[in-house]
């Protein structure tokens, strides 16, 4: 256990977190089956990186992408986070303003995919399917990013991204705007006749989250200083919403929890399982990775089945200054 | 110019493949009410029993058979063991949604291991050339196109004159009311998974078939282009679903010719973009789920 794996390990809980508190505002919170929602974390890592980056005639030219611009530290940040959110105006636009739930969900879906494609095939645009790479760590122009007191730096920057995140989150899901939603995803129809304009309500939420996971994918790529295709296909979204559901949809305890139990988990196991040559050279090359994948298949199933409401249920709100008519 | 009458011919293969899948596809939906992520995972999956049957040495066309068979039995499982339960259980179409995508990425990473990630091919002479102006198609082409006919006209007449697509249009319109009237639903929607299963196993070898290669990561794609045409026709909606297919197999085909074929998936997510602007219900919403034509 080294500081270096410390590190890792922190900065990684600390992204997968502010991720889920995100997604869960979205699909937890409003019902929002965002299956597109790593996008939104690649959108803020690519603004970052480019945001952070010399010009790609830099290091001898080897890789191109547009910007460059070298900004200082927080403003790359920044940049992700509002990348993420004004990405998610025209997408919501088109997604959320009409359609049926179940094919917002498919729209959203098939987003994730072609996202992909086009990136991967535009090599001049953001370095196509070989990615970016040495993406400037932030402030490394005044520390050197190879130290540990550095690595304990970036562990703190990350940890208050967390806490803005959760105080950002509790807040929304506290206040009457987080009640509107909740009423929205129980049931639409009820809180249109109650006054509620539902496409508002759902914009709002869709660009606060792509927001705070434009941010996440900008504290991501400033650790591991590298961004490509394969980091964000569309089963890192699937991964995501294991977590909430593990973790309990609806509340931002359950999507902290979530957050550590499956996509940390998953990384740790990865970890574990690629340290030990017995099992990494089991059966045929790509075995041991595929069959994480059903895991995490077999993991939301389950989940769905034998206990829907997660490991730490949505506490059910009562309004205490009314009798409540007991259910059972 | 004449690259792209070329195009047209092979548009006419492409929406024919297509064809297939989405009607398939948009019949589990408008029936079964089940938005079946999986969809291009079991068309994938056919492909590659086709393809081991044809490495030992069996023709493509008893492949093609016995996809269609895998396709059919491989869907009636899922949803019998899976879908179906989960349904009863009272669990919300997103719920559904987020199952049967789990169930695409459990099955397409069950079978990696076992094909591996590199392109295959089929070994199978496509036959001479049959010109027709600039128009230049295989015999196997020609076969394809012939297929999606045959196929198209098969499930108009089922869906028209035989007592069980009426039981299927009745199960669509209205479960309860159709299960009252003594429709035994329950065997319907078994013969919806056991039908479109079928096709969308056909349609997966098909598709590999059309292609020159095909890999594993084309589950994906093939699931993109289904989605497409399926929401272009209204989904739910067998006729809307081959109008779409003409569409968007003639669109990607002359965009392909135009512009690049890498880009012919992005060209159908366009279109699938303006169709959910523009008309979110599809083309041919007006009628109802799976009305008769005409």
């Amino acid at each position: 256990m080294n500081t270096f794996y410390a590190v890792n390990l922190l900065v990684y809980a600390g992204v997968d977190i502010i991720a889920c508190l995100a997604l869960n505002l979205q699909f937890g919170v409003s019902g929002i089956v965002n299956f597109s929602f790593i996008v939104f974390q690649a959108v803020g890592a690519y603004t970052a990186a480019v945001l952070s980056m010399p010009p790609d005639t830099a290091n001898g030219g080897f890789q191109h992408y547009i910007g460059g611009y070298q900004l200082p530290f927080p403003i790359p940040w920044l940049g992700g986070a509002i990348a993420g959110g004004l990405l998610a105006i025209p997408v919501g636009f088109v997604v959320l303003r009409k359609l049926r739930s179940d094919y917002q969900a498919i729209a959203l879906l098939v987003l994730s995919v072609i996202a992909n494609a086009v990136i991967t095939n535009a090599d001049k645009f953001l370095g196509g399917a070989a990615g970016i790479a040495l993406v400037p760590p932030p402030l490394s122009d005044r520390i050197d990013p190879n130290t540990e007191s550095y690595q304990y730096l970036y562990v703190g920057i990350t940890a208050v991204c967390v806490v803005i995140a959760l105080v950002v989150a509790n807040r929304i899901v506290n206040s009457p705007y987080g009640r509107s939603l909740r009423a929205m995803r129980e049931r639409e129809l009820a809180a249109v006749a109650i006054g509620k304009n539902p496409v508002q309500l759902k914009m709002t939420i869709f660009i606060v989250g792509g927001l705070i996971a434009g941010l996440s994918g900008a504290i991501l790529v400033g650790f591991i200083q590298v961004w490509a295709p394969s980091v964000w296909l569309y089963p890192e979204t699937i991964i995501l919403f294991a977590a909430i559901i593990v973790g309990g949809r609806g509340n931002n305890i359950g999507a902290i929890l979530g957050a550590l139990l499956v996509p940390v988990g998953f990384e740790e196991i990865t970890r574990f399982l690629n340290n030990s040559p017995s099992i990494a050279n089991l059966g045929p090359p790509g075995l041991i990775p595929a069959l994480q994948w059903v895991a995490i298949g077999l993991l939301i199933i389950g989940f769905l089945w034998f206990r829907p409401d997660g490991v730490r249920p949505e506490s059910r709100r009562v309004f205490e200054g009314a009798p409540v008519r007991e259910d059972r | 110019m004449d690259l792209f009458v070329a195009a047209f011919g092979f548009g006419l293969v492409s929406m024919s493949v297509i064809a297939i899948a989405a009607v398939g596809f948009t019949m589990q939906f408008g029936i079964t009410n089940m938005i079946n992520l999986a969809y291009g995972e079991v068309m994938i999956s056919s492909a590659y029993v086709a393809y081991y049957l044809n490495r030992a040495g069996f023709t493509i066309w008893v492949g093609m058979a016995a996809g269609a068979l895998f396709g059919a039995v491989f869907s009636f499982l899922l949803n019998r063991i899976l879908y179906a339960p989960f349904l009863r259980k009272g669990t919300s179409h997103l719920g559904m949604v987020i199952v049967s995508l789990a169930v695409s990425l459990m099955i397409a990473n069950l079978l990696l291991p076992i094909v591996g990630y590199f392109p295959v091919s089929y070994q199978e002479d496509p036959g001479r050339l049959i010109r027709w102006g600039s128009i230049a198609l295989t015999r196997d082409q020609f076969i394809i196109i012939g297929i999606a006919v045959v196929l198209m006209l098969a499930i108009h007449a089922l869906l028209t004159y035989t007592r069980l697509g009426k039981a299927m249009r009745a199960t669509a319109a209205n479960p309860t009311l159709a299960r009252n009237c003594g429709i035994p639903t329950q065997r319907v929607i078994d013969a919806v998974w056991l039908i479109t299963g079928a096709l969308c196993g056909l349609a997966g070898v098909v598709a590999a078939l059309d292609s020159d290669s095909f890999a594993i990561a084309n589950g994906a794609t093939f699931l993109i282009t289904v989605l497409a045409a399926a929401v272009l026709g209204g989904a739910g909606q067998p006729y809307g679903a081959m109008i779409g297919a003409v569409l968007i197999g003639m669109i990607t085909e002359l965009s392909a010719a135009a512009w690049s074929p890498q880009y012919k998936e992005v060209v159908a997510f366009g279109i699938l973009v303006l169709v959910m602007v523009l008309r979110p219900q599809g083309l041919l919403a007006k009628r109802g789920a799976l009305a008769a034509a005409g």
